[in-house]
């Protein structure tokens, strides 16, 4: 409901603008095809390692070893992979997320959690190398303590919004 | 992001071997890489649909419009910024509106400009410093994508993470603008 309200004040606001809305639109979705064709390598990499990881039941004892300490922090171990990936890279946290998703539905407890801290978190250390690669920064300051704090915030947000809004 | 991706797959490859597994490895890497062929797909008909309608919000002056809106706050984040204040407000209200793709080449020429006038090159200023900051806890108003994705998956209710996942980011940009601002404080009066 809400999105579909969202939809129609963006089409209303545009033709008030006069933007021609079909040219818009194919112009921004022709760009959609060469952003999934510039990902799909680092999604097989990540698909493929995380498959491996869990086929081969490195995963399971690394979850059994972990659970005391997850259980005392109150993460799910089946988050891991997620969170361990998500600094490093947007496409290895999608694989991540899909993979969640398959096996336990993205309406699950664990599929909801995962969705909201994906969605609160953001790949710091791609952003901060492609930024500061750029104009050949190599002392970075405050930048990356402050960046990993805002991290470990919307984790524990996210964490606790999601068992707010689904009890779980 | 090497090291990350090493890990996963040495110690995948060691277990399955310790384990008498060895012959599901090959297996289990190619049903991976499968994967993300059928993932991509679910994926291509979020990003073909928000990409567009996110390109008519551009180009309806959405963008310059918030970040317009968010240009008193910035005044407060960098204030030596100089020339390089409208790329920055470009940057983070593309982001803001989950245009990954449309913030980063402004993000990039507000790092040009502000490097110009940096008096110690190969030292972040405090703007560099802020405006990654910012983009690190990554305050995004709607997330296209995640929702896409959880449609693509299935999902009865794609849009019920929306509200949460936006508490839960902005959490995460008050700690950042918060902790930014202690430290570019004494960093001014040195100055």
């Amino acid at each position: 409901m809400p999105v579909a309200i969202l939809i129609l004040l963006l089409l209303l606001y545009a033709a008030a603008r006069r933007v021609n809305v079909f040219r818009a639109f194919c112009d921004g979705a022709a760009q959609a095809l060469p952003l999934l064709r510039s990902i799909l390598p680092t999604l097989a990499l990540f698909s493929a390692a995380m498959s491996l990881f869990r086929e081969s039941g490195a995963f399971d004892r690394l979850t059994s070893f972990l659970s005391p300490a997850l259980d005392l922090l109150g993460v799910d171990a089946r988050l891991v992979p997620l969170l361990l990936v998500r600094p490093f890279s947007g496409s290895g946290a999608i694989a991540a997320l899909s993979d969640v998703f398959a096996e336990y539905g993205p309406d699950s407890g664990v599929g909801l959690t995962a969705s909201v801290l994906l969605g609160s978190s953001e790949t710091i250390f791609y952003t901060l190398a492609l930024y500061f690669g750029s104009v050949g920064i190599k002392k970075t300051r405050f930048t990356v303590p402050v960046a990993l704090a805002a991290m470990l915030t919307s984790v524990v947000t996210g964490l606790l919004f999601s068992s707010l809004f689904f009890g779980h | 992001m090497n090291v990350v991706i090493l890990l996963f797959l040495t110690v995948g490859t060691v277990v399955s071997i310790l384990s008498g597994r060895a012959d599901g490895v090959l297996t289990a890497l190619q049903s991976g890489a499968a994967d993300a062929v059928s993932n991509a797909l679910r994926l291509s008909g979020a990003y073909l649909l928000w990409m567009g309608l996110l390109n008519i919000a551009k180009e309806a002056g959405l963008v310059r419009a918030l970040s317009r809106l968010l240009s008193p706050a910035l005044r407060l984040l960098f204030p030596d910024a100089g020339n390089a204040k409208e790329a920055i407000s470009l940057n983070l209200a593309a982001n803001m509106l989950g245009m990954g793709n449309a913030a980063t080449p402004y993000g990039l020429t507000a790092m040009r400009l502000m490097n110009e006038r940096n008096p110690h090159p190969g030292v972040a200023v405090n703007g560099m410093c802020v405006l990654l900051a910012v983009n690190a806890s990554c305050l995004e108003l709607f997330p296209a994508t995640l929702v896409g994705l959880r449609a693509g998956f299935g999902s009865t209710r794609p849009a019920a993470i929306v509200l949460p996942t936006l508490l839960s980011s902005l959490a995460a940009t008050v700690a950042a603008v918060a902790l930014c601002l202690v430290c570019i404080r004494p960093c001014r009066s040195r100055s």
